[in-house]
């Protein structure tokens, strides 16, 4: 039997223990059109990580988010993800369409979808996971507005309460901090900070490098390739090339 | 006039006024649910592509069988989810996307004519273009029952995968493990075209599947609301547009897009000006 096939049995065995959060990239290469948007980037979240992503303007950031999501078809390379069953993905705002008439109680509660699926309704304990999850947020006042009634802060942190009930082992938020304001920022960053001591592996597309520097402890610096992948400290100075 | 000879009569003598009815019902029925879909997903312009892409498919059915319900929806059918595929596969390259559908409507358009004008006379054309609501026989009104019955009831039981998929289809995709929930939906407009194509023609088809629905749009409701009132006002329209048609002699599938028309000019009107003044009501409080 060749050895290959030895290896990838055991990484899924390895999916069901320890090591379920981690993010394994091999050559991960994306294309749109003509156009490669990231080229052979190779490396590993460790499981239980916490990682900054940083880059400069179309240094394929979110679109490194959306391979591991599978939401782009990889060129080339592989993601190998034992969690991809529990990982939660949350876009740039952008991709959602705010004009759409659902309330922020609603939106939150569709984090519990893998629990109630298609079919059923929500039920009392999930209820109650998601009321405690808008407290969590502070956004128990707001629960019966339309989403396109609250703010940018706000529905971010209506995202975030949907992230915890997704109760996800791997998270990747794509610029979760994006025209948000202070107060949310600082919400939002103990939910993050709060994921991590849980164990879940958390990777951020950011843009605030003092804030990477305050509370990342993993940071990998995109240009299309990888420019370096470790820790902030050692990894954040390769931005100022 | 008495109430019962302009409301009433015109469907109790007439049998082709009945069936004419019950098919526009059986449509609004499944409409509503589908073009508040589309609203909400802002894709009104991928609708009406789709009403054209029906054409070319229903005119091969034509030359092959004549004007045969059954072969008229299948040919129809077929053409309209190639396109459907096809506008899939180009939604990607968003820049080219406007131009693609519109290519696809003149195109689709203008083949479904030489077609059936190759083979049929004038009648024929334009009872492609335009439909034929008044002269629904009982084949094809059975086939606009089924076909609204498999739509309403498809909407009951993907209800919220269609709807979530409406405003954040990353969420979607992260939870639904893969099931194909983005061809689903194109599928079910295609097949409520399929039937409103029988009536309206493929100029109008998309008519009483998106007026409604904007109309409805306008009041702010949430989703299943809007669902509810877009198939009461094409449930309304079609009474409305059929009683027109037959009291002032004009053509009735027109009459009843006319009708919806209107009630989405008024629900515009109504709604943007309430919204003008209560900001004051509420200033004033």
């Amino acid at each position: 039997m060749p050895q290959s096939f030895d290896l990838r049995v055991r990484r899924e065995r390895e999916g069901c223990g320890l090591a379920a959060g981690r993010v394994l990239l091999r050559d991960v290469t994306v294309r749109y059109g003509r156009r490669v948007a990231l080229e052979a980037v190779s490396g590993e979240f460790a499981s239980g990580s916490l990682t900054a992503v940083v880059g400069a303007n179309g240094a394929g950031k979110s679109t490194l988010l959306a391979a591991i999501a599978g939401a782009v078809p990889l060129a080339g390379g592989v993601v190998n993800c034992a969690a991809r069953q529990r990982l939660a993905y949350l876009p740039q705002l952008a991709a959602i369409d705010r004009d759409y008439p659902l309330t922020v109680w609603e939106l939150i509660t569709l984090g519990g979808w893998r629990e109630f699926g298609v079919f059923r309704s929500p039920g009392t304990a999930l209820r109650a996971r998601a009321a405690t999850a808008a407290e969590t947020v502070g956004l128990t006042g707001r629960l019966r507005r339309p989403i396109g009634e609250i703010s940018v802060g706000e529905l971010q942190r209506a995202l975030f309460a949907r992230l915890i009930l997704q109760d996800a082992a791997v998270i990747l938020l794509d610029e979760p901090f994006a025209a948000v304001d202070e107060q949310s920022i600082s919400v939002l960053l103990d939910q993050v900070t709060r994921w991590h001591q849980e164990g879940r592996t958390a990777i951020a597309v950011l843009h605030d490098l003092d804030l990477v520097r305050a509370r990342f402890p993993s940071t990998l610096v995109l240009a299309r390739r990888c420019l370096a992948w470790g820790t902030t400290q050692a990894a954040l100075p390769a931005m100022a090339v | 006039m008495s109430v019962h000879s302009l409301i009433v009569e015109p469907f109790e003598s007439l049998a082709f006024m009945r069936a004419a009815l019950v098919a526009c019902l059986a449509l609004a029925l499944a409409n509503g649910a589908i073009g508040t879909l589309l609203v909400l997903r802002r894709m009104s312009l991928d609708g009406d592509v789709l009403g054209h892409a029906v054409m070319p498919g229903a005119a091969v059915g034509f030359l092959y069988a004549g004007p045969s319900p059954e072969w008229l929806s299948l040919g129809g059918l077929a053409s309209g989810l190639v396109v459907a595929a096809l506008a899939g596969l180009i939604t990607s390259e968003r820049a080219r996307r406007d131009a693609g559908l519109v290519a696809f409507y003149l195109v689709a358009l203008s083949l479904g004519v030489v077609l059936v004008a190759w083979r049929g006379s004038n009648v024929d054309v334009m009872r492609v273009l335009f439909g034929t609501v008044l002269a629904i026989d009982q084949r094809a009104l059975l086939q606009i029952a089924t076909v609204s019955t498999v739509i309403v009831l498809a909407i009951a039981a993907l209800y919220r995968p269609l709807a979530v998929g409406a405003f954040d289809p990353a969420f979607l995709r992260a939870v639904g493990k893969r099931a194909p929930y983005g061809a689903v939906f194109p599928t079910l407009v295609v097949l409520a075209l399929v039937a409103s194509f029988q009536a309206f023609g493929t100029l109008m088809a998309v008519g009483p599947v998106l007026l409604p629905a904007a109309a409805a749009r306008c009041w702010g409701l949430g989703v299943a609301g809007s669902m509810a009132l877009a198939t009461g006002f094409g449930l309304a329209a079609s009474v409305a547009g059929l009683l027109v048609s037959y009291h002032g002699n004009v053509p009735s599938g027109p009459a009843i897009v006319l009708a919806a028309g209107l009630l989405f000019g008024v629900s515009l009107v109504a709604t943007s000006s309430w919204r003008r003044i209560a900001p004051n009501i509420g200033g004033d409080a």
